[in-house]
């Protein structure tokens, strides 16, 4: 597969900062003092095992989990210092596809794509909001699914669907959540194209949180190993890969195997 | 993703908890402090049964709800003693002699105790005053009264409805009266001259009496009367027209016995016979010439020189008309 | 830097676990309050849930409401023979059904259907993170999942209960009619004979705080559901068994509260 990146990132213009960020759950710390800077238009995939709280990351980032200690800035907005309603505006600009997709089975494929376009801007008509999510299928290359039901889908599928249901409001930001866990390769490499286009189409930053390497390599523009608590390596997947550090390579010889 | 209980949500949560339970068992209990915000005064009573009344039943006065039965006790050999709670706004109302007894509210409702009576010149019951208790019957009595009642009751209509088919039947003497509308007339006729004619007969024999008594004077008399051969022959002339005289009087009586009871015959002779009505007349007239004939004979008797000592003591005794009827009564 | 933190506990894990529920209850229920009078109002979604709850529930309501009105009668008839007060039937039924039995019954049931069915529902979204994807959508899940619900259930049980307390009369009506053969109308009069205004309404209120109940309880158990599938099926056991427990006290405070007011 073409590994292909031609972003410029511009390191002077960051959409997420994260500074000294602790989260602990009952007696078990979580993270402990995370340093991180995500750019404009830039991918970052962090990698590491299962429990080592890379969801509980982007969780806080979106503000469903309140951090412990530390800054977390967003779009030069504080998280933690926002009211429902501030928190709620700056949600619209980020985009959060979750581990199993998190469609509303209670919904078809239409209605799950329209929903938080209606909730969200009152002012649109029905016929409006239909084209725009029939648009963001045809991206996603769903057009056919549009009146099924949830439970009617394939993993991929779901997948691609929770993608695009963030997509329709258009964010600035992507978080995604083990977008390939569960998939067999074919459809793991169609739903990174799908990442890549996303950010080419919609210039927008994302964080990648995955244990798969190949995922990880193929989507990112940097990767971070979060080992821990802490994020041991940020850098180009191949620095991290090539690096001496004896857990670092533990984790790779250990996805190698599997 | 669950975030551990802090301190400050335990705290929170504790006293949640708190205001909860109390809230709850506030409302629970404040209807039955109600009560308990009435002031209350006990009195006691004493009953030889209860009835099954309970701690907790109502107490009425007046027909109006005042209190409750606080408790029971035994009391002396066999007594209950019965502790009441009564409100103290009716005490001025529950005069010291009044009484109480037990009820029924409603026919299978609970037992209620009820205080009744009382008059003014007492005054209100005071803490701890004992009201006397009037024996009153328990259901069960009642049952039992009723359960006599009705077998009188049965024994009764059985009588009467043996009598009733009697009469329906035309038996007996009211059957017949019941029955037969000329027999009715012919007795109430009857009856009335029958009424008549008893006035006349006990007329006639008040006369007779007098007569009798006049003749019975104690032995004395008739002596001296036999040894008046003269007088004698006209006295037994006499005494034979008396005799007849009640001969007849006999023979009308037993006429009138029986027109009594054949009414039929005997009345219509009696009475609406003109001719009987004649002979009666007669009788009278004839009884009345004869007593007067008797009157002279004795007259003669008196004014005879043998009898003329006898007549002059006897004068003497009969001046007092109340010896005269003692004497007539011997 | 932080180590590992020693937790200490006010009085024990379980009992700072319970206490701290009950401080997540009252907040839960605050915040419905505090969202049941904010924009936007979701009229759709409320009018959606309230055919979920009772268009649903119908059926088995009608069931047993006249299920109940049969067995009830048919209960009570030896007793009231006794005293020869067979005639008393329809008012004594009257008295029960609309008074305790239509409430409490279409309360249970829905605590058992609609109660469960929230618990399961919520619980599974909580689970398979559609709360959260709501959330992350900048829509409030609070107010357009729970608030709509809770209302639903608070307008449609006792409606619900006014229909399972006449069908449950007309089950009465039924039996009454094959002993006595009475007309439907001279039941119906005689069983609301003794039935005043005062009576309905506290049955109303009843089924309201019913209604209220078994929405919210539904709601904060699916809500806060944890541990994967196994606490949606936790969820919508807990709903349904706190939702009946707390039917039964409410029974009591309510009944307690209306005779006060009857006899003040």
């Amino acid at each position: 597969m073409q590994i292909f990146k031609p972003h410029v990132i511009n390191k002077e213009e960051s959409v997420i900062s994260i500074t000294g960020l602790y989260k602990s759950f009952d007696d078990l710390d979580v993270l402990k003092g995370i340093d991180f800077n995500l750019y404009k238009a830039e991918n970052v995939a962090v990698l590491g095992k299962s429990g080592s709280g890379k969801s509980v990351l982007i969780k806080i980032i979106v503000g469903l989990l309140k951090p412990d200690r530390g800054e977390v800035v967003v779009l030069g907005k504080h998280v933690n210092q926002l009211n429902r309603k501030e928190l709620d505006d700056l949600r619209l600009h980020i985009g959060f596809s979750f581990q199993n997709s998190a469609l509303y089975d209670s919904m078809n494929v239409l209605q799950n794509l329209t929903f938080p376009l209606t909730m969200n801007r009152k002012n649109l008509t029905k016929s409006e909001a239909n084209d725009a999510a029939e648009e963001i299928l045809d991206s996603v290359g769903l057009k056919d699914k549009l009146n099924q039901m949830p439970s009617d889908l394939s993993g991929g599928q779901r997948k691609r669907i929770g993608i695009a249901r963030t997509l329709i409001l258009k964010p600035q930001i992507m978080l995604y959540d083990e977008p390939t866990s569960g998939l067999d390769p074919v459809t793991s490499t169609e739903i990174i194209e799908l990442i890549n286009e996303v950010q080419q189409k919609y210039n927008t930053s994302s964080i990648i949180i995955t244990h798969d390497l190949t995922c990880a390599k193929n989507t990112s523009n940097r990767i971070a190993m979060l080992l821990d608590g802490r994020f041991l390596k940020i850098g180009k997947f191949d620095e991290v890969f090539d690096t001496d550090d004896e857990q670092v390579k533990g984790f790779f010889n250990y996805n190698f195997i599997q | 993703m669950n975030d551990s209980p802090n301190k400050h949500a335990v705290i929170v949560g504790l006293f949640i908890f708190i205001g909860l339970s109390f809230l709850l068992a506030g409302i629970l209990i404040v209807g039955n402090l109600r009560e308990t915000f009435n002031r209350k005064m006990e009195i006691v009573s004493f009953f030889d049964d209860v009835n099954g009344l309970q701690p907790g039943n109502n107490v009425w006065f007046s027909g109006l709800k005042i209190g409750t039965v606080k408790s029971l006790d035994f009391f002396g050999k066999s007594q209950v003693e019965v502790s009441l709670n009564i409100q103290s706004k009716a005490q001025k109302y529950i005069r010291k002699n009044a009484k109480v007894k037990i009820s029924n509210d409603g026919l299978i409702g609970n037992k209620i105790l009820v205080i009744y009576g009382g008059t003014e010149e007492f005054p209100g019951v005071g803490v701890g005053d004992t009201l006397t208790v009037e024996k009153t019957f328990s259901s069960e009595d009642m049952v039992n009264t009723f359960q006599e009642n009705n077998k009188n009751l049965l024994a009764i209509t059985a009588n009467v409805k043996t009598i009733t088919s009697k009469l329906a039947g035309g038996e007996g003497t009211i059957g017949k009266l019941l029955k037969d509308s000329s027999l009715y007339q012919s007795i109430s006729i009857a009856s009335k001259s029958l009424e008549g004619a008893s006035l006349k007969a006990n007329e006639l024999m008040g006369s007779l009496a007098a007569y009798g008594s006049g003749l019975n004077k104690k032995g004395t008399l008739a002596n001296e009367l036999t040894t008046d051969t003269i007088l004698f022959k006209s006295l037994k002339a006499s005494v034979l027209t008396l005799h007849q005289i009640t001969d007849t009087a006999s023979a009308f009586i037993s006429t009138l016995k029986l027109a009594g009871s054949n009414p039929k015959t005997a009345l219509g002779v009696l009475l609406y016979n003109e001719e009987a009505g004649t002979q009666l007349k007669e009788t009278m007239k004839n009884a009345k010439s004869s007593s007067i004939k008797l009157d002279d004979d004795l007259e003669a008797v008196q004014h005879n020189f043998l009898l003329r000592n006898f007549f002059r003591k006897k004068a003497k005794y009969v001046k007092e008309p109340r010896n005269q009827v003692r004497e007539a009564l011997k | 830097m932080m180590n590992k933190k020693v937790r200490k506990y006010v009085f024990s894990k379980v009992l700072d676990e319970y206490f701290s529920g009950n401080h997540k209850a009252y907040r839960f229920i605050a915040l419905f309050f505090k969202e049941l009078f904010k924009r936007p109002f979701h009229l759709r979604e409320v009018i959606n849930q309230c055919f979920e709850v009772g268009l649903k529930s119908l059926a088995l309501i009608s069931l047993t409401g006249f299920i109940v009105g049969i067995v009830f009668t048919k209960q009570s008839r030896p007793s009231l023979e006794e005293f020869g007060a067979t005639s008393w039937l329809p008012s004594l039924i009257g008295i029960a059904i609309i008074k305790a039995l239509g409430p409490l019954v279409t309360a249970l049931i829905c605590a058992g259907k609609v109660g469960s069915s929230i618990g399961a529902e919520l619980g599974s979204m909580r689970v398979t993170e559609q709360i959260d994807a709501m959330e992350v959508s900048a829509i409030n899940p609070f107010k357009y999942l729970v608030v709509t619900r809770v209302v639903a259930t608070t307008i449609t049980i006792p409606v619900l209960a006014l229909y399972c307390s006449f069908v449950a009369l007309y089950g009465s009506y039924l039996n009454v009619h094959a002993e006595e053969t009475s007309s439907l109308i001279s039941f119906y009069q005689s069983a609301f004979k003794t039935i005043n205004f005062l009576d309905i309404a506290i049955s109303v209120v009843k089924t309201i705080v019913y209604g209220f109940t078994i929405g919210i309880v539904g709601c904060y158990k699916g809500f806060n559901a944890t541990q994967g599938t196994r606490g949606v099926g936790k969820a919508a056991n807990q709903a349904v068994v706190l939702a009946m427990f707390l039917i039964f006290i409410e029974e009591v405070i309510i009944v307690q509260i209306a005779n006060w007011i009857r006899y003040f």
